[in-house]
């Protein structure tokens, strides 16, 4: 399975905050495995953003987990490198690991359930000062620091707890708490989808601001197309485990290669009342995660599949656009609509 | 306990006079004011009650007037009169019921303490280990904690007090070992269903040992679950201790204990049954305080999961 | 659809204001509601957290017992309001359809899916049980379920997310309702499935020529979908009119900023995002006047002493209560 070789997708550029190669995670559920992550290589660099999109089970919530080494339940098996810096994380002891946790954070969906119910918010945003063992002084500016870049200040949230505040406010929490430790690389697991839209667009504009300030490398975990092509500089689509097509967004966007995307993109509800949408009345099916079909697994609901496509299994390859897809009959026209819609 | 964490609230100025209608209106939200401190008045007195309990158990000596539990300091089988010493009567040889009655609270309380300590200490032990790593450890706590629930309680402490000789010390181990099983099966399944969440997940990602995780993370947030069962846990206890008197393996004779009183009066019971009244009702009045304080408190956790 | 020879009025609901009980007063959660639904039209609700979208379908199947309710609710013709208990359940639960958000919870997971589509068919059009047998299997065929007559007999826990909320329309579906009813029927889906289902729903109501109405958060589930959206926020309509009118030129001042903070697949990447400052109201202590005043660029202090009055367009099927609303020409949405 590791033998798969990688076309061209290793770093372009240079210096990497996160490589990830090869990268497949396996559970073994009572007897029986199923493969959550299989194969999966990208970076990220310093300041730039990767979106990862797919449906639920595509495996994009557990890809984030992985990489932060935050799978330890019995019966979890992964493979493959992650290399921080160049660094590879498997390789590291506990102790260097912990320390190197500074530098990796995340940002849950909930921030609410993100958050110990007993504590502060001030002791919240200080959780990873505290663990990693910072002096009180230090830790008293970098929370002050911290709140301030989200637009809080510490009087305001004194002695308050996380209830005390609005959803929108709690993820702004979340994310001072990630930044306190100052770290390189922020994976966010759909860090907007549980809040109003007219909330959401301040935590975007504010990740994207962080980003461009501190030089941040961010995962951006969504299943909402249109959010993930606000933030990201690349884009990797999910699709039961693999990685269906990667590039980057504008590759992605105006020129997507596998039927997938395409999929994905269409039923994407946009707001443009002008265009009649046509109900459509096929159903597709969506395969058992524990029983993935043979050669390509899409091939289930793909309009384009041929015979082909149950005997071999595509591997990821340069399409038309640039990106690489991996499908045995990738598009090479415009997305449907999207140039019409903008004009 | 009332009073001891009452809540700030939250800013908002307390509301003005009302109308009854309004009050009526009101019933909904007024369900979510009984998990402040509190309760209801039945509640209220059974909390009261058990703090007069401990307080009366921990200065009994110093109760001005009261009689010796261990001496005769009048006639035998008297019925109840109304002096201080003679208000629940005399026993058989003559000793204040009254006086026995607290100073066997005394000895049941701390029993009772200690056991629980026992029993809570180890329990949290193995109950989180268990459920945090799973595996192996898991399957022994469960297998422990099935058989001590598989085997009649009074039995096992039987075999344990006859094969180490009765003594308090040896009764309170005996009492301790009993709930261990019970205890680590509520923290077991607490830490598991914590061990789910997101916040575990975000203080592993900041770096936490698995110490932190346990001890800082996880155990503050068993507490709520924990302080539901302790007192019905506790009741029981109260319960298999004075059956362990009553039968003759329980706190070795002159020294009070309401389980000992009884299984003596019941002798002279056709007799003199009013003489059984102090020990039984000691007893049914705290099991039946501790059960119902337990099910404010398990109420209140349940009103605060439904919460969120 | 829109173009169809008159249309009846199925649902016209007129003047709905809704208290709850609460310290240290009740609360208002609805203020004035009106809006019709006629058959072979669709109709949009959006609203974010406490706009009152779930307050306000609550009362519209009366299901808000504790609820100090006022105004008209009208099902075909019959002041629904007005009936006993018995005979309102009767009427709504006989006339009109509803899909839950979460189908996990919505179908008894110890019951096999045809019995649930049936119960409601046999009790309130007696059916007998073969009949009902028969419908729930055409039903089971109408939601696009391969192999009617094997699925009839499966219980909840074999289909997934999507296919058991195409369990719950055929439920909804089992009394030929006047009505359906969508509370946020696919939030809880990913989009490919949320899109089948909402393609299913399109189809269903135009040929079943039902009425219906699509209730959510998401501003891009309705655009294009329905004839007519109603904007909801802080339990007032801020906004109602036809689908297209309202998303090319929106306005109501909420419903603009609303369109422009959401991101757009034809932006390029790192597009600053519209922000609307604040929080989403809080039913509890509501400002006097426009609800949108605290968050709102324009706002003056007229606006947040005196609740704007419905202004009506020319053509009387645009109407927003906005003291300065969006000049009519304006292009709000990208």
């Amino acid at each position: 399975m590791s033998q798969n070789k990688m076309p061209a997708a290793g770093p372009l550029k240079a210096d990497p905050v996160l490589e990830v190669r090869g990268l497949s995670v396996t559970f073994t559920r009572s007897g029986k495995e199923f493969r959550a992550v299989d194969n999966v290589f990208f970076s990220v660099e310093a300041g730039e953003t990767l979106g990862l999109v797919g449906e639920s089970g595509s495996g994009k919530t557990t890809i984030g987990r992985a990489l932060l080494r935050l799978l330890t339940s019995a019966g979890t098996s992964i493979d493959g490198q992650v290399l921080y810096r160049g660094r590879d994380l498997s390789a590291l002891s506990r102790a260097e690991m912990r320390k190197l946790r500074g530098r990796l954070q995340m940002i849950f969906q909930d921030p609410v359930s993100s958050f110990n119910p007993r504590r502060k918010v001030e002791d919240i945003v200080a959780e990873g000062l505290d663990i990693q063992g910072f002096p009180k002084a230090e830790r008293a500016e970098r929370i002050e620091a911290a709140l301030a870049a989200v637009g809080f200040n510490r009087a305001l949230v004194a002695g308050r707890r996380p209830h005390q505040f609005s959803g929108g406010q709690c993820q702004r929490i979340a994310i001072a708490r990630a930044l306190a430790v100052e770290p390189d690389l922020i994976v966010c697991d759909e860090p907007v989808a549980s809040l109003d839209v007219s909330v959401q667009a301040h935590i975007i504009n504010l990740l994207q601001d962080i980003r461009a300030d501190r030089k941040l490398g961010l995962i951006f975990i969504s299943h909402d197309l249109a959010v993930v092509k606000n933030v990201s500089d690349k884009v990797a689509v999910l699709y039961m485990g693999k990685i269906v097509e990667v590039g980057t967004g504008a590759q992605i966007y105006d020129r997507p290669a596998h039927p997938y995307t395409r999929t994905l993109l269409e039923a994407v509800p946009v707001v443009d009342a002008s265009r009649k949408l046509v109900p459509e009345r096929e159903r597709s099916l969506k395969p058992s995660r524990m029983r993935p079909p043979s050669g390509c697994a899409f091939r289930t609901r793909c309009p384009r599949a041929s015979d082909k496509c149950a005997e071999r299994e595509p591997l990821l390859s340069p399409a038309p656009g640039g990106q690489l897809v991996a499908c045995h009959h990738p598009h090479d026209e415009p997305a449907p609509g999207l140039k019409a819609a903008a004009a | 306990m009332t009073g001891a964490r009452s809540r700030k609230p939250a800013g908002k100025p307390v509301a003005d006079p009302q109308s009854l209608s309004e009050a009526v209106a009101a019933a909904r939200p007024r369900l979510s004011r009984l998990r402040l401190p509190g309760g209801t008045p039945v509640e209220a007195v059974c909390a009261a009650f058990l703090l007069l309990l401990v307080l009366l158990a921990l200065f009994v000596d110093f109760i001005p007037g009261l009689a010796s539990p261990n001496f005769p300091y009048g006639d035998f089988s008297q019925p109840p009169d109304l002096t201080l010493n003679g208000i629940l009567g005399t026993d058989a040889i003559g000793r204040s019921i009254l006086s026995r009655v607290l100073y066997g609270a005394r000895t049941s309380i701390s029993i009772v303490f200690f056991a629980t300590l026992i029993s809570l200490g180890f329990g949290l032990l193995f109950g989180m280990v268990a459920g945090f790593y799973r595996g192996s450890v898991e399957r022994a706590v469960d297998l422990y904690a099935n058989t001590m629930a598989s085997l009649p309680p009074i039995l096992v402490i039987l075999a344990l007090v006859a094969s180490t000789g009765s003594s308090v010390f040896t009764i309170t181990v005996a009492l301790g070992i009993l709930d261990i099983g019970t205890y680590a099966r509520v923290a077991k399944g607490g830490v598991i269903s914590q061990s789910n969440r997101d916040y575990i997940l975000a203080a592993r990602a900041m770096g936490a040992s698995d110490a932190r995780l346990l001890l800082k993370e996880i155990l503050p947030n068993l507490v709520p679950a924990l302080t539901a069962i302790v007192p019905t846990l506790m009741a029981g206890l109260i319960i298999t201790e004075g059956s362990l008197s009553f039968l003759g393996y329980g706190i070795p004779a002159p020294a009070p204990s309401w389980g000992g009183m009884i299984a003596s009066s019941t002798d002279l019971l056709s007799r003199y049954p009013l003489l059984i009244f102090g020990p039984v009702l000691a007893i049914v009045i705290t099991v039946y305080a501790l059960n119902t304080v337990g099910d404010y408190f398990a109420r209140r956790l349940s009103s605060r999961e439904r919460q969120g | 659809m829109a173009a169809s020879p008159e249309p009846t009025t199925v649902l016209a609901c007129e003047g709905i204001c809704c208290h709850l009980p609460a310290e240290p007063r009740p609360v208002q959660v609805l203020h004035g509601i009106s809006f019709s639904v006629s058959r072979r039209t669709s109709l949009g609700i959006v609203g974010e957290s406490g706009a009152g979208k779930s307050m306000l379908i609550k009362t519209i199947m009366g299901l808000n017992p504790t609820a100090r309710i006022t105004g008209t609710v009208r099902l075909d013709g019959t002041d629904v309001a007005s009936l006993a208990e018995k005979k309102r359940n009767a009427v709504i639960g006989r006339k009109v359809g509803i899909v839950f958000q979460n189908p996990m919870t919505s179908l008894n997971p110890f019951v096999r899916v045809g019995r649930q589509i049936e119960e409601h068919a046999r009790y309130h059009l007696g059916l007998s049980r073969r009949e009902a047998k028969e419908r729930a299997i055409e039903l089971l065929r109408v939601v696009g379920i391969a192999d009617p007559e094997e699925c009839y007999s499966f219980y909840p826990h074999h289909f997934s997310g999507g296919m058991k909320q195409r369990i719950m329309i055929a439920t909804a579906l089992a009394c030929e309702p006047d009505l359906l009813i969508a509370d946020e029927a696919t939030t809880a889906l990913d989009v490919t499935v949320q899109k089948e289902i909402l393609d299913l729903l399109q189809v269903i109501q135009e040929e079943r020529q039902m009425a219906m109405i699509l209730v959510t958060h998401n501003l891009g589930i309705v655009a294009g979908r329905t004839d007519e959206v109603l904007v909801l926020y802080g339990g007032h309509v801020v906004e109602h009119g036809p689908t297209d009118r309202v998303f090319a030129t929106p306005r109501h001042r909420y419903t603009a900023a609303l369109l422009s903070a959401m991101p757009q697949l034809d932006q390029p990447a790192h597009t600053r995002l519209a922000t609307i400052p604040g929080q989403p109201p809080n039913l509890a202590n509501a400002p006097k006047g426009c609800p949108f005043a605290p968050r709102c660029p324009v706002a003056t202090a007229d606006c947040h002493e005196t609740m704007p009055v419905m202004t009506v367009s020319a053509d009387g099927r645009h109407r927003f209560a906005c003291h300065f609303p969006v000049a009519a020409g304006a292009e709000a949405a990208p």
